[in-house]
């Protein structure tokens, strides 16, 4: 089927003419530039920091204050990966992305030494400041998310550094899969903590620790790090998954 | 600090036009990763450091990366393209 240009500005227009309207005017009810905290924010402020010894309200929000939301936002990305697993891996075969695919005939570009040097001097610092990030998110800005994004790019820096099978190696399906599932199921396990010590689902009943320490927050930390091993790993699936597609399946394999 | 949150702003729709803009595949995953840089720098000056680490992880690293082996594919004759 194919548009003719009259009929798409006459689309255009239309909507413009519906949507111009309600962009201007959401534009000028926005609060102004650098406003005061709305009441919600406000009160998160006065209170979170005091009650959960966290300086990093946006986690204490994120893994307390609406822990069930980031509980279902977990298994949002889970069944993300899974479904991605699942498309990919349909023309290629249950097993095929367990060990590195070769690519015949396919021109390897050198890598400098210069690359080679610098990854391996970033690699573990960037690893290093990623196990920092998870390990302070109740303290400072970051958390498991981030931290396990920050986690799975380090390794992918072996790529760039050494080469596709160094970065295989390095993250083993199997021991990505376990790293994913260990993490979701340590989410659901957090929340069923207290449960088991006579409180609600999610609710942070641990110590709270001392302020400003690794271990203040109670349930936030542990929350924090499952989070983190969850993303980690399935991110790392991800990008197995996607970079098993550029390759070719050996001779003697599905074909 | 407004000037370098106009800066900013001025910077991220600068690239942010190069993105839409640029024609060719590879450069324009290159630009998107040049945007992500530049609105990660911006929400880190609107006090959001939490949100600033996840775009330049996510935003700058693993989209890219993702986009880039999907031109691989497309490109490189995958198993995909083979007849069946």
């Amino acid at each position: 089927m194919k548009y003719s240009l009259v009929l798409r500005y006459a689309l255009c227009i239309l909507a413009l003419i519906v949507l111009a309207p309600a962009a201007v005017l959401v534009a000028l009810h926005m609060p102004a530039f650098g406003e005061q905290l709305p009441a919600y924010g406000a009160t998160v402020n006065a209170h979170v920091p005091y009650m959960r010894q966290a300086t990093n309200v946006v986690t204490a929000i994120i893994f307390d204050v609406r822990g069930v939301d980031t509980l279902g936002e977990e298994f949002i990305f889970v069944a993300a990966i899974t479904g991605l697993a699942v498309l990919l891996r349909g023309g290629r075969g249950e097993d095929a992305s367990r060990k590195p695919i070769h690519t015949d005939g396919r021109w390897l570009p050198a890598r400098s030494e210069a690359v080679a040097l610098l990854i391996r001097w970033m690699l573990p610092a960037t690893v290093a400041f990623s196990i920092y990030v998870m390990a302070h998110g109740q303290l400072t800005p970051g958390g498991g998310f981030q931290a396990g994004a920050m986690l799975a790019s380090a390794l992918l820096l072996l790529f760039l550094g050494d080469g596709y099978r160094s970065w295989r190696q390095v993250t083993p399906p199997t021991v990505m899969h376990v790293l994913e599932a260990l993490g979701a199921v340590g989410c659901v396990g957090v929340g069923l903590l207290p449960l088991a010590l006579g409180a609600g689902f999610l609710e942070n009943v641990l110590p709270q620790g001392q302020p400003k320490s690794l271990t203040g927050g109670g349930l936030i930390p542990l929350f924090n790090v499952a989070v983190g091993m969850a993303i980690t790993g399935g991110f790392a699936n991800a990008l197995v998954e996607f970079l098993e597609e550029t390759r070719e399946p050996e001779a003697e394999g599905e074909q | 600090m407004m000037l370098a949150v106009a800066g900013c702003l001025l910077l991220v729709m600068i690239s942010g036009a190069l993105v839409a803009f640029t024609r060719r595949p590879a450069r324009q995953v290159l630009m998107i990763s040049v945007h992500g840089l530049f609105l990660s720098m911006l929400f880190l000056l609107l006090q959001a450091p939490d949100v600033a680490y996840s775009e330049i992880a996510v935003g700058t690293a693993l989209v890219p990366v993702m986009f880039l082996t999907v031109l691989a594919a497309i490109r490189g004759g995958g198993r995909r393209n083979l007849p069946r």
